[in-house]
C-alpha cells in the first residue's frame, strides 16, 4: 500500500517538474500562427496575373527561389500592420534567393493601388479577379501567407500579421 | 496622481494584511487558539476595495494620467463599458481576481467563525491568505495597474471594440473569475485536511458546498461566454475549443468529477485520497489556465497580450501541485479507507465510471491545448489543434455521460439488483422509446440525434423520478419546503439543466442551415424556405461608433445586421450579427460583404458584385435558445446544492 502511494507520487512529481519547466521556458508566440493546409508538401498551384503597377507576373518563373506569397487586402487591419514588415523583409532578402509576391484578395483595384503606394511596397502584388488564386490556395481570410521552397512545394501557411523577424526565421528554416 | 497613490497604497495595505494574516494564523494554530483571521481578512478587503475604487473612479472620470485608463478607456466610452473596462486588460483583470478572492476568503472565515479554533479551518485560512498574497503580489510589483502616464492624452484608446458592444461583458468575466477563485476554497480545505490528517469529519462535505458554488458560477460564466461569442463574433457558433475556453473547461471537468465522487465519500467513506487529489488538481488547473491566458505562450482569440507573468504563474502552479503531491504521499497511506467498491455496477461503481470519463476528458483537453507548444518545440512550426480533434472525443463521451445520467441516479448503493433497477427505470425507458418513435414518425432520421434524444429522455426521467421521491418524502413529513434542501435536489436540477443544454447543442448543430445570398437594394429571395429581402441601408452615428445597418427582413421579422466602426484604436471594424430568437429556432443574419466601390467603409468588398448590393449570411439554428435556458437551470441547481443538508443530518 505504502509503496504504491510513494511510487505514484514520485511519478507525478517527475511529470509535473518536466511539465512546469517545459511551459516555463516557452516564449510568447509571434502574432502570426501556422495553420495546417491541404497544400502542405504539395506543389504550389501556379498562377499568373496582372500586377497592380501594370506588369505581368507569373509564379512559374520564380522556381529556384524561395517564394513568399502573401494574400492581402486594403481593408484588413493586420495587413496594414504587416505591410512595412513585408517590405523590409523583401528588401533584406532581395539578393538571397527569396521573392515576395502579394496577391490582392477581395478588394478593389483602386483601393489596393492606393494602399500599395501609401505603404511604399517593395514587392510586386498581382490582382486576383474573382478570388480564383485565393480559392486554389484555400485562403479564406487575409492576411494569409504561404512559404514555397526552391522546389516549388508549399512548406508553411501562416495566418495573421507577420513580423520581419518571424519571416526571416521561417525562411532560414526552409533554407535548411 | 492622487488616484495612483491611493491605488498603490491600498494594494500595499491588502498585501501586508494577507501576509499578516498568514503569520497570525500560523501562530494561532501553534498555540491551539483562534486567530484574528476576520480582522486580517477585512483589512485586505478594505485595501483591495480601495484599489478597485481608485481604478473605477479613474475609468469613469476618464483620468488618462493612469496608463491603464489611457489604454483601455476613451472620452467617449459609455459608463457601462468604463466600469467593465477594469477587466478588459491584464492588470485590471488581476485586480478583479484579487477582489473576488478576498471576498471569498472573508466569507469563508465569517461562515466558520465559531470554529475558528479548529485546526482544519485554521490551515485552510492560511492557504487562502497565502494564495491571496500571491495574486496581490502580482498587482503590487510585476503587473501594477497603477502606472503613471506622463504623456498628455486627449481622447484615449478605448476598450477593445469587441468588449464594448455587448452588455454581457459585465457579467461573463466576473462569473468566470468567481468560479476560478472559488476553487481556492476546496484546495485550501484539502491542504488543511492533509496537514491535520482529518478527512473523516464533516469537512469533505463542507468542502463540496463551496466547490458547488464555484462550479455553478463557472458553469454560468462558461455558458454566458458562449452566448456572448454567439451574439458578437458573427460566426454563429458558441464554442471553438480555443485555449482560453479550454482553460475554463479544464477545472470545470475535474470539479465535476470531484462533486460526484465526494458524494461517495460522504455515503460510504471511499475515495478519500482521490477526492483530495481532485480538489488540488482543480485549483492547479485554474492556475495553469491563468498561465495560458496571461503568459502569451498560446495563440488565442482572447488571450491577454504577452506579459512577464509567465514564469511567476508557472512557478506558482508548480508550488501548488508539488505541495499537494508531497502532502498526499506523506498522508495518503493513513487516509485510505479499508473497504472498496463492492460491485462495479453499484452506485459507487458508476460514480467511478463518471470520474474516469471526466478526468479522462480533462487529460484529452489538456493534451490538445498544449500540443501546439510540444509540436513547436520539436518541429519549430506553429500549429493549431482544432475542433475536429476535440469534437471527435467530446461527442462519444457526451453520449456515455447521458447514458450514465439515465441509469446511475436509480442504481442502489453497494449492490445491484436487476429487478429493482428495472422497476425504477421502466417509466423513463418507455417514455424515451415513445419519444424516439414520435421523432421518427415526424421525420427525424439521423441516428445520432435519435440516440441523443433517447438518452436525454432517460436522463431527464431519472432526475424527475428522484425529485419526485424527494417531494413525496418531504410532503409525508409535512415539510414541503425541506425538499429544497434535500441532498439530491440541487444535483438533479443540474442534471435537468444539462439535459436541456445537451439537446439544444445536438439539435442546433445537427440541423443548422447556412446560406449566403447576394441581394441588391429592394430585392428579395427565398433561402431554405425563408423569404429574405433587403430594403436598404441605415446609418447610425454617435460619439462611440459609426454603424451601417442593413434593413433586412426574414419572413415577418425585421433584422438589422451591421458593420460598426469604433472610434479609437485606429477605427476597429466589427461586424454585428442580427439575431431573431425564439424557443423554436434562431435566425442569425450577418453582413458579409458589399459590392464594388462599396458605399460602406469597413465592409469586405467584392468585385464581382454590383455596387450597392450586399452579401448576407443567413443561418437558421433550431432550438438554440434551449442551450442558454439549460445553462440558467444549471446555475439554479448549483445554488440549491450549495444549501443542501447532509444525508444524515436531522431535520430540525
Amino acid at each position: 500500500m505504502k509503496r504504491t502511494v510513494m511510487i505514484s507520487s514520485l511519478v507525478a512529481l517527475v511529470i509535473i517538474v518536466a511539465f512546469s519547466i517545459f511551459l516555463g521556458t516557452r516564449q510568447p508566440v509571434g502574432p502570426a500562427s501556422a495553420v495546417q493546409t491541404p497544400l502542405q508538401g504539395k506543389l504550389a498551384p501556379a498562377f499568373s496575373g496582372q500586377e497592380l503597377s501594370g506588369g505581368h507576373l507569373s509564379l512559374k518563373s520564380d522556381r529556384g527561389d524561395i517564394v513568399v506569397v502573401n494574400f492581402w487586402a486594403s481593408w484588413c487591419g493586420p495587413c496594414v500592420e504587416e505591410a512595412p514588415n513585408l517590405s523590409t523583409f523583401a528588401w533584406q532578402e532581395r539578393h538571397d534567393g527569396v521573392k515576395v509576391i502579394g496577391v490582392v484578395f477581395s478588394d478593389t483595384v483602386s483601393a489596393a493601388t492606393g494602399f500599395e503606394k501609401y505603404y511604399g511596397s517593395l514587392y510586386p502584388s498581382i490582382i486576383d479577379p474573382g478570388g480564383q488564386i485565393a480559392n486554389r490556395y484555400g485562403v479564406t481570410a487575409p492576411p494569409t501567407t504561404f512559404v514555397i521552397n526552391a522546389k516549388g512545394r508549399v512548406v508553411l501557411s501562416l495566418v495573421g500579421s507577420l513580423s520581419t523577424k518571424q519571416l526571416t526565421q521561417v525562411v532560414n528554416r526552409v533554407r535548411g | 496622481m492622487i488616484l495612483i497613490w491611493l491605488g498603490r497604497i491600498s494594494l500595499y495595505v491588502a498585501f501586508a494584511s494577507l501576509l499578516g494574516g498568514v503569520v497570525d494564523q500560523v501562530l494561532a494554530i501553534r498555540a491551539k487558539r483562534a486567530g484574528h483571521a476576520l480582522w486580517w481578512g477585512l483589512g485586505a478587503l478594505v485595501g483591495i476595495l480601495g484599489a478597485v475604487g481608485a481604478m473605477e473612479v479613474a475609468l469613469i472620470t476618464h483620468n488618462f494620467s493612469l496608463a491603464y485608463v489611457a489604454e483601455n478607456n476613451a472620452t467617449f466610452t459609455p459608463l457601462l463599458y468604463s466600469i467593465t473596462g477594469m477587466w478588459s486588460a491584464l492588470e485590471g483583470s488581476l485586480l478583479l481576481w484579487s477582489l473576488l478572492l478576498t471576498v471569498v476568503t472573508v466569507s469563508v472565515i465569517f461562515y466558520y467563525r465559531k470554529e475558528a479554533a479548529d485546526a482544519v479551518v485554521g490551515w485552510a485560512t492560511v492557504v487562502l491568505f497565502g494564495v491571496g498574497a500571491f495574486f496581490t503580489y502580482l498587482l503590487v510589483a510585476p503587473a501594477s495597474p497603477f502606472v503613471h502616464n506622463p504623456e498628455r492624452v486627449l481622447q484615449g484608446a478605448g476598450p477593445n471594440a469587441l468588449l464594448q458592444n455587448n452588455p454581457l461583458v459585465a457579467v461573463h468575466p466576473p462569473l468566470l473569475y468567481a468560479g476560478f477563485v472559488g476553487f481556492t476554497v476546496p484546495f485550501a480545505f484539502a491542504i488543511a485536511m492533509l496537514i491535520t490528517g482529518r478527512v473523516q469529519d464533516r469537512w469533505p462535505l463542507e468542502q463540496r458546498r463551496w466547490t458547488v458554488l464555484a462550479w455553478g458560477a463557472l458553469s454560468l460564466g462558461i455558458v454566458l461566454g458562449a452566448w456572448w461569442s454567439y451574439q458578437v463574433l458573427g460566426w454563429g457558433g458558441f464554442w471553438g475549443w480555443d485555449p482560453v475556453e479550454n482553460a475554463a473547461l479544464l477545472p470545470w471537468l475535474t470539479a465535476t468529477a470531484y462533486i460526484h465522487s465526494v458524494i461517495v465519500q460522504d455515503r460510504r467513506g471511499l475515495f478519500r485520497v482521490w477526492n483530495l487529489s481532485l480538489a488540488i488538481a482543480t485549483f492547479s488547473l485554474t492556475v495553469l489556465g491563468t498561465f495560458f491566458t496571461r503568459s502569451g505562450v498560446l495563440q488565442s482569440v482572447h488571450a491577454f497580450s504577452s506579459s512577464t507573468l509567465g514564469p511567476l504563474l508557472i512557478g506558482f502552479f508548480f508550488v501548488t501541485v508539488v505541495l499537494g503531491v508531497v502532502l498526499l504521499a506523506w498522508r495518503g497511506d493513513r487516509l485510505r479507507s479499508a473497504v472498496g467498491v463492492d460491485h462495479p455496477l453499484s452506485r459507487e461503481g458508476l460514480f467511478v465510471a463518471n470520474n474516469v470519463l471526466f478526468v479522462g476528458f480533462a487529460i484529452v483537453v489538456l493534451l490538445g491545448t498544449v500540443f501546439p507548444l510540444l509540436y513547436q518545440a520539436v518541429n519549430g512550426a506553429q500549429v493549431t489543434v482544432g475542433t475536429p480533434y476535440f469534437a471527435s472525443i467530446a461527442a462519444p463521451l457526451s453520449v456515455i455521460l447521458l447514458a450514465l445520467m439515465a441509469v446511475a441516479p436509480l442504481v442502489s448503493w453497494r449492490t445491484v439488483d436487476a429487478k429493482v433497477l428495472w422497476s425504477r427505470l421502466r417509466v423513463s425507458a418507455w417514455s424515451a422509446i415513445a419519444l424516439v418513435v414520435i421523432l421518427v414518425a415526424s421525420g427525424v432520421r439521423r441516428p445520432t440525434v435519435l440516440l441523443a434524444y433517447f438518452l436525454a429522455a432517460g436522463a431527464a426521467g431519472a432526475a424527475l423520478r428522484t425529485l419526485k421521491g424527494v417531494v413525496v418524502a418531504a410532503h409525508r413529513r409535512g415539510k414541503l419546503f425541506s425538499a429544497f434542501r434535500a441532498p439530491s435536489t440541487g444535483g438533479m436540477v443540474v442534471h435537468l439543466g444539462i439535459v436541456i443544454l445537451a439537446l439544444g447543442i445536438v439539435t442546433s448543430t445537427s440541423y443548422t442551415t447556412r446560406a449566403e445570398v447576394a441581394l441588391a437594394q429592394g430585392q428579395s429571395t427565398v433561402v431554405n424556405g425563408k423569404y429574405v429581402s433587403f430594403a436598404g441601408f441605415h446609418q447610425l452615428k454617435d460619439s462611440l461608433d459609426t454603424s451601417t445597418q442593413l434593413l433586412v427582413s426574414v419572413g415577418r421579422d425585421q433584422l438589422r445586421p451591421a458593420i460598426t466602426i469604433f472610434n479609437g484604436r485606429g477605427g476597429t471594424t466589427v461586424g454585428t450579427p442580427a439575431i431573431d430568437s425564439n424557443l423554436w429556432r434562431d435566425v442569425y443574419v450577418t453582413f458579409d460583404a458589399i459590392g464594388a466601390n462599396g458605399a460602406v467603409s469597413g465592409a469586405q468588398v467584392q468585385d464581382k458584385l454590383a455596387a450597392g448590393s450586399v452579401v448576407l449570411g443567413v443561418t437558421v439554428e433550431p432550438l438554440l435558445a434551449w442551450l442558454w435556458i439549460g445553462g440558467l437551470i444549471v446555475g439554479l441547481g448549483s445554488a440549491l446544492s450549495f444549501m443542501r443538508r447532509r444525508h444524515n443530518e436531522e431535520l430540525a
